[in-house]
């Protein structure tokens, strides 16, 4: 019997012991560190940040391959809206263009050349470069100068004694027309008997038309204004 | 109850303290409150034991299992409380400690009787 008093005594005591140690141990070291209430609250909004952060990398790499999504967009939009403008530049004739065609080299009559009386008076007009140019662009002229000013839609073809006046400038005879287009076409245009190369030499102009196989027709270098002229809402 | 009662008892104490200091590992913080509640627990047994043995109503099967269950249950109510979202282990605190200071207080008259 009192054996086992004994033995439950010093078991207690046992157990008492290292409880009171342990206890002891762990409050020195909780002290050491941050109380435990505030450990608890702390651990909980580091998982809220975790997860917190969790969403917005996964935010992030959304808006990243939106980007791309957006940047691959805007490159593909810039290359066809750089081959857009390329073309209608090309179009409008604002560039320089090479390529087969023919080089119409006008001349007024030489005195010496006077073939009878009526001929001296006669000068190279508008009129005619403009015939030459409706002539060319019915034979498929791609695109066209006459002593360097490129013919636009809008270009004027204009006399102005004694000069002619093309896209504002002046130009002075000899008249060089660089035509880019089916060489074989062009020159059959103007040199069909009863064209207007016939025409001309009857009237005594020097005419001498001329093929190549590589021209280059300078573009337009003045700016093009619109102060009248809107699109319209449909195009 | 000789010298050889204090020899056990101091020797129990010892050995208990010496193996908690040298452990290698520690209790998380978490559980700590429990272990604090439960050794509130086992001191009101002993201090309930040696008051029983003072008035010579010491019943051995009482102390032992008293002490077990009074330490497991206070630290799982604590526990229990804690999951609950009720703070239960400072009522095993207030209970556990009356019954200490009560228990201290007959052994002290009983001690002054003698």
């Amino acid at each position: 019997m009192n054996r086992k008093i004994y033995l439950s005594v010093f078991l207690v005591a046992l157990v008492i012991g290292l409880m009171v140690a342990l206890q002891f141990r762990t409050t020195n070291s909780i002290e050491q560190g941050v109380p435990l209430s505030r450990s608890q609250e702390l651990s909980v909004e580091l998982n809220q940040l975790i997860t917190e952060k969790k969403q917005l990398e996964s935010e992030i790499e959304d808006l990243i391959q939106k980007i791309q999504q957006t940047t691959k967009g805007q490159a593909e939009a810039k290359e066809v809206l750089t081959e857009e403008l390329k073309k209608t530049r090309l179009g409008a004739g604002l560039t320089a263009v090479s390529g087969p065609g023919i080089e119409i080299t006008l001349d007024n009559p030489s005195a010496g050349q006077n073939k009878g009386p009526g001929d001296t008076i006669f000068a190279i007009r508008d009129e005619d470069l403009l015939r030459l140019v409706n002539e060319l662009n019915g034979a498929g002229v791609e695109a066209m100068s006459i002593n360097g000013q490129r013919i636009l839609a809008t270009s004027e073809i204009r006399w102005a004694a004694p000069f002619i006046n093309v896209n504002l400038t002046r130009i002075a005879p000899p008249y060089h027309i660089l035509a880019i287009g089916a060489p074989k076409n062009l020159t059959s245009a103007l040199e069909i008997s009863g064209g207007l190369a016939e025409y001309l030499q009857s009237l005594g102009a020097q005419v001498r038309i001329q093929s190549y196989e590589n021209l280059t027709v300078p573009g337009y270098t003045a700016p093009i204004e619109f102060r009248y002229a809107k699109p319209t809402k449909g195009d | 109850m000789g010298i050889l009662a204090w020899v056990i008892i101091l020797g129990g104490l010892a050995i208990g303290v010496l193996v908690g200091l040298n452990v290698p590992f520690l209790i998380p913080q978490l559980y700590a409150k429990y272990l604090s509640v439960a050794i509130l627990a086992a001191l009101d047994s002993v201090f309930g034991g040696v008051r029983a043995a003072m008035e010579d109503s010491y019943d051995n099967t009482i102390f032992l299992t008293g002490f077990f269950s009074n330490a497991l249950l206070a630290a799982g109510l604590a526990f229990i409380g804690e999951r609950l979202g009720m703070d239960l282990y400072l009522a095993a605190v207030v209970a556990f400690g009356v019954r200490l200071f009560q228990n201290l207080a007959i052994i002290r008259r009983h001690l002054l009787k003698k």
